[in-house]
């Protein structure tokens, strides 16, 4: 009864940066600042890969094992929502587990291929870029481009199912994941939360493996310093 | 398809600026200056790859800046009258090139100064001498491709 806490606060900060981020990397993408676009996409592989550590190591309305159910399940779902008998859920629903996971995969692979692509003329390319063929290097930036149009559409649905949730469920989803506390009707089962240590634990891993592509992914002491030292021409404020 | 294109490049390459007399269709045109386009491209993923290296192997260098100086000293006979956007044919190339020509031609001008630069500094096998050659041919891309090609 009455207010629950919801969403550990590592879930909102990654929702609302993931948020922030992915405007940011629109309107540098657009207007060819090609540097700051690399920057910030390195920030959000990091943010990706905390998340999906977080799925497996954080509370338990962050866990993919808590919110990741099959079509049954979904379908189940759904028919009971119509039916007005839908359970009370302290977490995602299971088709809004699918919004998470198909979100998180596509910014997964966007961001893969924003690190082995190339703008044609190889000045400006993707710290994995020298692990990939010119041609593959191409495909991937025209991938990119692809790849960030489905984003956006399921950007689109993820606001307007929240939308829809407000306007006609009555139900404000927004709020939670500000506050991180949603004010229940009936009794519900609390979630449990996750220790700092694992938070720190996650935060370092996912930072320190950002970096180590940031540098190029290097497999020897040798190349990480001198990719440290020798940093690629800059591409300035290119031209994609 | 693909020997229309190397026919279309040996014509860009034996004709200079009078490309538009030999009769290749502009989208055979296109094709050619793209192909161009992709071997400087390669060249230069190359020798950038070699600069990350803590050995860089001098023959790889050399033999990407000879082919990057080959392709540069095509590019300003790619874009005969006639193979722009309004040829239908799909092309970043913007109408700029055509209405500020003598700007155009300038900066492909610079293009083959700078990739001519930079063979040079790949035969002398300097170092240090490529590492400022390259971006140098960085910035020669960039400043063309900021006036005359679409932004993607």
């Amino acid at each position: 009864m009455g207010k629950v806490r919801l969403w550990d606060a590592p879930v909102r900060l990654f929702h609302w940066s993931v948020v922030a981020l992915f405007g940011a990397l629109w309107w540098t993408g657009e207007n060819g600042k090609i540097d700051l676009h690399k920057t910030i996409g390195l920030v959000m592989l990091g943010l990706v890969v905390f998340r999906v550590l977080w799925g497996f190591l954080g509370g338990s309305t962050a866990r993919f094992g808590s919110f990741v159910k099959g079509p049954g399940a979904v379908l189940a779902y759904l028919r009971a929502s119509r039916e007005g008998k839908a359970p009370t859920i302290v977490g995602h629903n299971p088709l809004g587990g699918w919004s998470v996971l198909v979100l998180l995969g596509l910014l997964a692979l966007q961001v893969g291929l924003g690190l082995i692509a190339q703008d044609s003329d190889a000045v400006a390319s993707g710290p994995l870029n020298h692990f990939v063929s010119y041609d593959t290097g191409d495909a991937a930036g025209e991938a990119h481009e692809v790849v960030f149009n489905i984003l956006l559409l399921f950007v689109a649905l993820h606001v307007a199912a929240v939308l829809f949730y407000l306007f006609v469920k009555r139900d404000n989803l927004v709020h939670p994941m500000l506050s991180g506390h949603k004010a229940f009707t009936q009794a519900v089962e609390h979630p449990t939360f996750a220790p700092a240590w694992r938070l720190i634990f996650s935060v370092i891993l996912a930072a320190a493996f950002a970096g180590w592509v940031a540098l190029g992914a290097p497999f020897s002491l040798e190349q990480a310093k001198q990719a440290w030292q020798a940093p690629p021409p800059s591409a300035d404020e290119s031209y994609m | 398809m693909k020997k229309h294109i190397v026919l279309a490049l040996a014509a860009l390459a034996a004709s200079g600026t009078v490309v538009s007399a030999i009769a290749a269709t502009p989208a055979e045109t296109v094709a050619a200056r793209q192909a161009n386009f992709k071997q400087l491209g390669r060249a230069m993923k190359a020798i950038g790859e070699e600069l990350k290296k803590p050995a860089p192997d001098l023959g790889v260098i050399r033999a990407s800046a000879q082919s990057l100086n080959q392709a540069a000293g095509h590019v300003g006979h790619g874009f005969p009258r006639g193979s722009g956007p309004e040829s239908g044919v799909k092309t970043e190339a913007l109408a700029a090139i055509w209405q500020r020509p003598a700007d155009f031609q300038g900066a492909t001008r610079n293009l083959v100064t700078k990739a001519g630069d930079l063979r040079a500094a790949a035969t002398s096998g300097d170092l240090n001498r490529i590492r400022t050659a390259f971006p140098a041919v960085g910035g020669a891309c960039k400043g063309c491709h900021d006036n005359f090609r679409e932004r993607h």
